[in-house]
């Protein structure tokens, strides 16, 4: 008889022991379970939490108009050797069917095929660029930006091919004798090594928005956090018909278009 | 009876605290990082009229700490250098040149008398190119 009801008790305790830990295990993130607490800024920032994009109003965009790009080629000393060969550029404009071609391509409206379109890079959730690269110069930051790390470069040019979107120059020749006028605050690149746009990432350390959103005269372009759904550029994309370049590739790429 | 239907409390208060803690972690972990989120991109004013560690330090070492800074800052993101007297500094080549800009040849000079050729000016922009 008391056996019997040892045996009845250590069975149920067993029993409650599981469930709670059941329960536990399904209500505890991962999260709670580590050290959480991190001073605001003298830590290294949480991957995830934060992913840059940008979302182009196309129907604002000024025919012809370059300031953008100007501005962001200045302030990243991008060179200009007047040759296509050579060409190095972050943000450039391109024509529908070079920018959207597989996008439909056929009884088009003229008024959609006859403009150019604002291209850069987009800043791939599954970048293909990062998965190539051998030495870890090209990754994928923590706020969501593909990063370069110009000091790894090696010039194998393994992302170049394999950008889907034909984000990514070259350095054929020293970038410094093509530079006009350099910023100085900025670096610029040496012989050898492969750039692209950076997101502006020099530019967010010091709370500033990306040199073509600011250089922008018709505010075309939204920049901010996809990851917070009360963010502005949410707020549009929740309200808007936009597209993506190339989504049937699956690169997830964090720069979006009205057109 | 009496002992079963008190198990049965037990385990209910049990699994009441449990989820209240779980809950309350949970609160507090957002109250504690919803402002990193904010602050992730904050730099911090550059206060260059200070030298980060003492000359003879710095002479043996300020390769390793540059390479540190530049892996830390570039790639992991952590931006903020706290130096030993506690002030904190943006890990950037222009903390440095902040100040020995002062001197153009302030680099160049030891570089050339000790034969090395760091590959920092093939990009950076030094002291020697700003007017």
């Amino acid at each position: 008889m008391m056996n019997e009801e040892r045996r009845a008790f250590i069975k149920k305790s067993g029993l409650g022991v599981l469930a709670c830990l059941g329960v536990a295990s399904g209500l505890i993130p991962k999260f709670s379970l580590e050290k959480t607490v991190l001073p605001a800024w003298d830590e290294k920032p949480v991957p995830g939490k934060l992913r840059w994009g940008m979302l182009i109003d196309t129907r604002k965009c000024i025919e012809g108009c370059q300031q953008c790009v100007a501005q962001c080629h200045h302030v990243h000393n991008v060179p200009d050797f007047n040759n296509r060969k050579d060409e190095v550029k972050w943000i450039w404009k391109s024509s529908y069917n070079k920018v959207f071609p597989t996008a439909s391509q056929q009884f088009q409206s003229e008024k959609i095929t006859g403009r150019s379109y604002l291209a850069l890079c987009n800043h791939c959730a599954e970048s293909p660029c990062t998965r190539v690269c051998p030495t870890e110069a090209t990754f994928k930051r923590w706020d969501g930006i593909v990063a370069m790390d110009y000091h790894r470069c090696i010039g194998c040019r393994f992302c170049m091919a394999a950008c889907p979107y034909g984000s990514r120059s070259f350095n054929w020749q020293d970038p410094r004798t093509a530079i006009k006028n350099p910023s100085l605050a900025y670096p610029t690149r040496e012989q050898g090594v492969v750039e692209k746009c950076n997101f502006c990432s020099d530019r967010l350390v010091k709370e500033l928005l990306p040199a073509c959103v600011e250089a922008c005269p018709q505010k075309v372009m939204t920049f901010g956090d996809l990851n917070d759904p009360k963010s502005e550029i949410r707020g549009l994309l929740e309200n808007n018909e936009t597209m993506q370049r190339k989504p049937e590739l699956g690169t997830k790429p964090s720069v979006f278009y009205i057109i | 009876m009496i002992r079963k239907k008190s198990m049965i409390f037990i385990g209910l208060t049990l699994v009441l605290f449990t989820s209240l803690y779980v809950f309350m972690q949970n609160g507090m972990a957002e109250k504690t990082t919803q402002p990193l989120a904010q602050n992730l991109h904050r730099s911090v004013s550059v206060d260059s009229t200070k030298c980060i560690a003492s000359k003879e330090f710095m002479r043996a070492n300020h390769m390793r700490v540059l390479n540190e800074w530049r892996n830390s800052s570039v790639r992991e993101g952590n931006r903020i250098f706290i130096a030993p007297n506690g002030s904190k500094l943006e890990k950037s080549l222009n903390t440095c040149l902040g100040c020995h800009r002062n001197n153009k040849l302030f680099c160049f000079n030891c570089h050339m008398y000790a034969n090395v050729k760091p590959g920092c000016w093939n990009c950076h922009i030094s002291a020697m190119e700003t007017p």
